[in-house]
């Protein structure tokens, strides 16, 4: 019986999903159990033939106490039965002299490793685990005598799993996993390997760190673009003629972005080195994403919720030009507060971009759709925008997400409202 | 060794016989008529008065053990007391003649002793001298408790006073004893009145003695050693030990002039027939009369005679004679005064080994009884004046009792409010480039030295050009120490080093080569295979204020050092409560290729006795640095070498060892190599297999490894340790010393507690196997290994992929061996 939290002494086991007999899996739900705060399923940690179930559905069990035995069909299981006690539905007499035979044999390697079996993991792991996220009992042992060391929960950050439940690989999985890197291998004149530039090693260093270190998630939205598609065609046609630059539809979003931030301090804000706070920004300072043929560079507008829409669009294009040359000042890349990536022109529907820690949240644009909403009785077409954002949960709940996603669309679908 | 001396097969050979003088025995027979030349009436009276105040005090402190109670004074103290009652007639008359330069180290049994010369030497010091003595002792804090209690009309009586009371409250173990009463009855002491430690351990004076003796010959100072010590010693090895060190013939045949002669020193055997309960002459012993001995030492018989001890007259009668003798370099001289103890062992002692009769006989002719009768029989004074010596010493005694029970006026430390108490005294932990500032004595300039003149061309580093310096061009272990130890001679005059084959050999492993052309005899000689000598004559001589560098040449013979090291060297310090210094560097060389018997690595006995420092270079350049500080220090300093390494070049350290002087501090650590992936401990010449470990850790297994040789074992900063391994996680610790009990086990202990939430997994220890060390041939199945330090790190760390183990490191082996001892 697994413990199902530090003060938790005992649980009840709802229903065995598994029955005398059946076949177990690593991973199969042998049975629901659930505490006076919560509900859970059992995993298997073993593998083979369910052999005895010590309790049954409605026992009361302590915790870390064996309720069933899995292994090979015929074992003996009565070293595992707890307390030695008779389970009430066993029959005695015919097992008798089955027992007696079993008994002369010699004692076969019990594996079955039943629940509540202790997980052996170095504290350096463990902490290492803690502080990442990750799921120790996905990661593969490789340490003396089944010990979770260091680099298992490495290897495990790095993707490294297996098949199994949570990544597990599973028994003869880990040494085919390892040749087939050597028999797939293809031979040298048919691949190159590039080192990564500079610039490479950057970004590889801080999406990893980003992914891996914080619990990000992205809520899709989307929104009627009617408005701004209008004053962009407007823009387009006379702008020039008024003496404005060309204020392109992401110079828009950038600008209602600028507008809305403020409004939600959570998000113009920096997660603080130490993890245990943030802090808010009194002003919008933007990271505009950009592809550079040196890679993704991201600029920053700074102040830009005290800039008006053209100054916008104006400082934009120079970064992206400086970006783009090369020749950016690197104080211009840094400071962010929050961060706008488009890849709407590139025609991706909808993705999930990266935080670029510390930052808390970041906005990715995506294409424009044509769809259709009901007015009336009739389907009327119109341009919709996706818009992906993706938050760091340990600053941002979902539901304040999505009222700041609420609020920009809102902004964006009465852009001119909000030029005045 | 010298060639000097021709070992002449002719006479060597010639028959012959040896010849002995006849020993004196109780040949004294002068009445008081006879003595009144030799003594004024006040000084027949006043001896008569030192025998009343030892009696009363070792019947006081039998009245406190056995009642709890001393005229109507309650105490209890439950710890030791060794009376010496009745013996206090020979204390006295050893006592009398003895200046304040002269010294007295006394035993368990030595109340009569340090109060006997106390009150010498008061009589002789003057009242300014006096109250300097007490002003400055303890900052004053003892007089001001004596004064606040007593008004004495006497400076002399205010000194007895003090005296009395500083000896019972260190027996009692109050903070106003004279040793902060952490010494207790058995180590009393009070150097500015000549009364040097005594000892609880049965002949521990007697090398010390010999040290002191050697500190007054080799710096040429007033007055001469007594050591005092008991019938029963005889029995130990270390007194003959002492007996034979201090009579060595080089002192008279080999010494230079200005230095040469006898041993200044008096071996004074208090001969109470009894050795605890077993009864030296006839039982225990084999000399029938102890006096016998001298003659079987040396050619002069140590001038040995035998005394009546319950005439103070006599035992002063033989003093005059025999101090004589001593100032005029004919020592050392040989007592066996004879004397009686009428109160058990100590006060648990039921007299079950000697009858009745027996101690009422001795009783008849008890000195305060004889001696008082003679003095009235001659007319010297009238009885009822004796009577009132008496009563005045009882009173005395009372009120002093008194003061030391109270433990308002006399209180015990307060280990509460000063947790550091014992602590602090621990180590003294200071910086004395020289003990004197005399010119350091020597037959040449430094720079003549043959030593110095070899070492100086030498390449400081193990890589030249780029290409391995060749061997006999690079600065090594060797040349560090020989470099160090040589700069001191010519620093401090008062360091004097031996050992065995130290000079003419130049050391078993060289390190003195060439010395003996510069340095005098007396700075630089062989000593006899004596162990407990070589040490304890440095703790001696280190007590009196010259510092002392000796050598122990394997490891394995400091079984033969073993009180000497771990109870006198390691313990005077604190157990004078900070008062005594002990520059004393033992050289210690750990073995290899000669067996069993000559190859153990004993740092970890070494490091488990609290109050010495233990340090073991591996490198040229920690060998410096730290030979440096132990011989700038103030502490006791255990010096381990290894035999495997002596010829190491620098290695390590950028730009190789520097020419000019620096320290390193004991108990750094050295990183020798950086690394992020496991971190390597080593200690002594296992750094080199760490080193090829950490090679093919690197090579074969893509891991960096951080290597830290601990060149000091105590004390020990974990700084850089913990740092290390918060880095890496992993550990694994490597030694010479036998796995079990080695001190790295301390060492992973402590690595564990600071470190556990960082580690990866538990640190690993290796050692040697836990056997006798086979012959060479076998090293590499008893040493560790470059490739052990892979298997315990594939076992017990990091499976390595692909290492085939050597050794094995697994739990079930772990188990079995510990299981079987081995």
């Amino acid at each position: 019986m697994p413990k199902a939290g530090i003060t938790v002494e005992e649980c009840m086991i709802t229903k065995w999903e598994k029955k005398v007999g059946d076949s177990v899996k690593l991973g199969d739900v042998l049975f629901s159990y659930e505490t006076d705060k919560a509900a859970f399923e059992c995993e298997s940690t073993a593998e083979g033939e369910l052999l005895e179930i010590f309790y049954g559905d409605g026992d009361e069990v302590p915790v870390l106490i064996n309720v069933c035995a899995i292994g090979k069909k015929g074992e003996d299981v009565s070293s595992l039965r707890p307390g030695n006690s008779v389970s009430a539905e066993s029959e005695p007499s015919p097992a008798k002299a089955e027992e007696v035979k079993e008994a002369e044999k010699p004692a076969p390697e019990v594996t079955a490793a039943a629940p509540g079996d202790i997980i052996k993991i170095s504290p350096r792991a463990k902490n290492l685990a803690e502080k990442r996220n990750a799921d120790i009992k996905a990661a593969v042992p490789t340490g003396p005598s089944g010990r979770i060391i260091e680099r298992d929960i490495i290897a495990l950050l790095n993707g490294e799993g297996g098949s199994g439940i949570g990544g597990r690989i599973l028994v003869g999985e880990e040494k085919a996993a390892k040749a087939d890197i050597s028999a797939a291998a293809p031979a040298e004149d048919e691949f190159e390997d590039v080192p990564f530039t500079k610039i490479r090693q950057v970004i590889a260093k801080s999406m990893s760190a980003s992914l891996s270190e914080i619990p990000q998630l992205t809520h899709h939205h989307s929104f009627d673009a009617t408005n701004i598609l209008e004053l962009r065609k407007c823009v387009k046609a006379s702008g020039e003629k008024m003496g404005l630059p060309n204020i392109t539809l992401n110079d828009m979003i950038l600008y209602a972005v600028s507008r809305t931030l403020l409004k939600f301090p959570d998000f113009n804000a920096n997660v603080l080195p130490d993890g245990k706070g943030v802090r808010r920004f009194k002003h919008v300072h933007l990271g505009v994403a950009m592809d550079t043929p040196r890679g993704l560079m991201v600029p920053t507008i700074f102040n830009a919720d005290t800039k008006s829409l053209s100054e916008i669009a104006e400082e934009s294009k120079a970064l992206g030009k400086a970006a783009k040359a090369g020749n950016i000042n690197p104080d211009l890349l840094q400071g962010a507060t929050f961060t706008v990536s488009n890849l709407g022109n590139l025609g991706v529907e909808m993705f999930t971009p990266v935080i670029n820690a510390p930052q808390t949240c970041i906005l990715g644009v995506c294409s424009l759709i044509t769809r259709f909403k009901m007015v009336g009785e009739t389907a009327k077409p119109y341009q919709a925008m996706g818009l992906s954002v993706t938050y760091d949960h340990r600053v941002i709940d979902g539901a304040p997400e999505a009222r700041f996603a609420a609020e920009l669309i809102f902004n964006l679908e009465n852009f001119t409202a909000l030029l005045v | 060794m010298p060639k000097s001396l021709y070992v002449d097969p002719a006479k060597t050979l010639a028959p012959g016989k040896i010849t002995f003088e006849d020993i004196p025995v109780n040949v004294y027979n002068k009445t008081i008529e006879d003595e009144k030349a030799n003594f004024s009436d006040a000084d027949f009276i006043r001896i008569f008065r030192d025998i009343a105040v030892l009696r009363e005090f070792e019947t006081m402190l039998s009245l406190v053990k056995t009642q709890g109670s001393y005229n109507g004074i309650n105490i209890e103290y439950p710890g030791p007391a060794h009376l010496s009652l009745g013996q206090e007639a020979a204390a006295v008359g050893e006592a009398y003649l003895l200046d304040i330069d002269d010294f007295i180290f006394g035993s368990h049994r030595s109340h009569s002793e340090i109060l006997a010369k106390s009150l010498s030497a008061i009589y002789k010091l003057s009242d300014d001298e006096l109250m300097k003595i007490m002003e400055s002792f303890k900052d004053g804090k003892v007089l001001r408790t004596v004064e606040k209690m007593s008004k004495p009309d006497s400076v002399k009586e205010l000194a007895i006073q003090f005296i009395l009371y500083g000896t019972l409250t260190e027996v009692f173990a109050r903070e106003n004893g004279l040793q902060n009463g952490m010494g207790g009855s058995m180590h009393a002491f009070f150097l500015p009145f000549g009364v040097y430690p005594n000892n609880a351990i049965v002949g521990g004076s007697a090398c010390i003695s010999t040290g002191a003796a050697l500190y007054k010959k080799c710096n040429k100072k007033k007055g001469i050693v007594v050591c005092n010590s008991g019938d029963g010693s005889l029995g130990c090895g270390p007194v003959w030990e002492a007996l034979n060190f201090a009579s060595m013939e080089q002192f008279t045949k080999l010494w230079e002039d200005g230095k040469n002669g006898g041993m200044p020193i008096i071996f004074n055997f208090f001969n109470n027939s009894y050795g605890m309960g077993g009864q030296t002459r006839g039982e225990t012993m084999a000399y029938d009369m102890l006096a016998r001995i001298g003659a079987g030492i040396s050619p002069t018989q140590l001038h040995a005679e035998r005394v009546n001890g319950f005439n103070p007259l006599a035992v002063i009668d033989v003093y005059r004679r025999k101090k004589q003798l001593v100032e005029n370099g004919e020592g050392p001289v040989l007592l066996d005064v004879l004397t009686y103890r009428f109160s058990g062992h100590s006060t648990s002692d039921q007299n079950a080994y000697r009858s009745k009769e027996e101690i009422d006989a001795w009783k008849e002719i008890d000195p305060i009884v004889t001696y008082r009768k003679a003095l009235t029989d001659a007319g010297i004074a009238p009885d009822a004046s004796f009577e009132d010596i008496l009563n005045e010493t009882k009173d005395r005694m009372t009120r002093i009792c008194s003061w030391a029970a109270d433990t308002e006026v006399s209180p015990y430390a307060d280990f509460d409010a000063d947790p550091y108490f014992v602590e602090k005294t621990m180590f003294s932990n200071q910086k004395v480039v020289k003990f004197d500032d005399r010119e350091p004595e020597a037959l040449t300039a430094k720079e003549d030295c043959p030593t110095y003149k070899k070492i100086k061309d030498k390449i400081r580093t193990a890589t030249f050009d780029g290409k391995p310096t060749p061997k006999l061009r690079m600065y090594n272990i060797r040349d560090a120490l020989s470099e160090t130890i040589l700069d001191k001679f010519y620093e401090d005059p008062t360091m004097i080093s031996y050992g065995e084959d130290v000079r003419d050999w130049g050391g078993a492993y060289a390190v003195y080569r060439g010395m003996s052309e510069s340095i005098p005899y007396s700075r630089l000689f062989n000593a006899p295979i004596s162990e407990s000598a070589i040490v304890s004559s440095g703790v001696g001589y280190a007590i009196c204020g010259g510092r002392a560098l000796i050598e122990i040449m394997y490891a394995d013979f400091i079984g033969r050092a073993g009180d000497e090291i771990f109870n006198q060297l390691s313990k005077w310090q604190s157990m004078s409560a900070g008062i005594l210094k002990m520059p004393v560097v033992v050289r210690v060389s750990v073995g290899s290729k000669y067996g069993a018997q000559h190859s153990q690595d004993w740092t970890s006995l070494c490091a488990h006795i609290p109050g010495l420092k233990v340090c073991f270079p591996a490198t040229p350049w920690e060998a410096k640095g730290l030979m440096r500080s132990a011989l700038n220090g103030t502490d006791p300093v255990i010096f381990f070498e290894s035999q495997r390494i002596y010829d190491k070049g620098e290695e390590f350290r950028e730009g190789g060892v520097p020419e000019e002087d620096y320290e390193i501090t004991i108990g750094d650590t050295n990183v020798v190599k950086t690394g992020d992936d496991i971190t390597i401990i080593t200690v002594g010449a296992t750094l080199y297999k760490a080193v090829d470990a950490a090679k093919e850790l690197s090579e074969k297994y893509g891991m960096n490894a951080e290597i830290i040789n601990l060149h000091s074992l105590v004390p020990l900063d974990y700084t850089k340790i913990v740092e290390s391994v918060k880095k890496t996680g992993k550990v694994v610790l490597a030694s010479d010393a036998c796995a079990r009990g080695s001190f790295l086990n301390d060492v992973a202990r402590n690595i564990t507690e600071l470190c556990f939430d960082y580690l990866d997994a538990p640190p690993a220890v290796v050692g040697a196997q836990n056997w006798i060390t086979p012959p060479h041939e076998f090293d590499a199945k008893f040493f560790p290994q470059a490739s052990w330090i892979l298997d315990a790190i594939n076992e017990k760390i990091i499976p390595l992929k692909g290492h085939v183990p050597t050794v094995s490191f697994t739990p079930v082996e772990q188990m079995r061996k510990a299981k079987l001892g081995v």
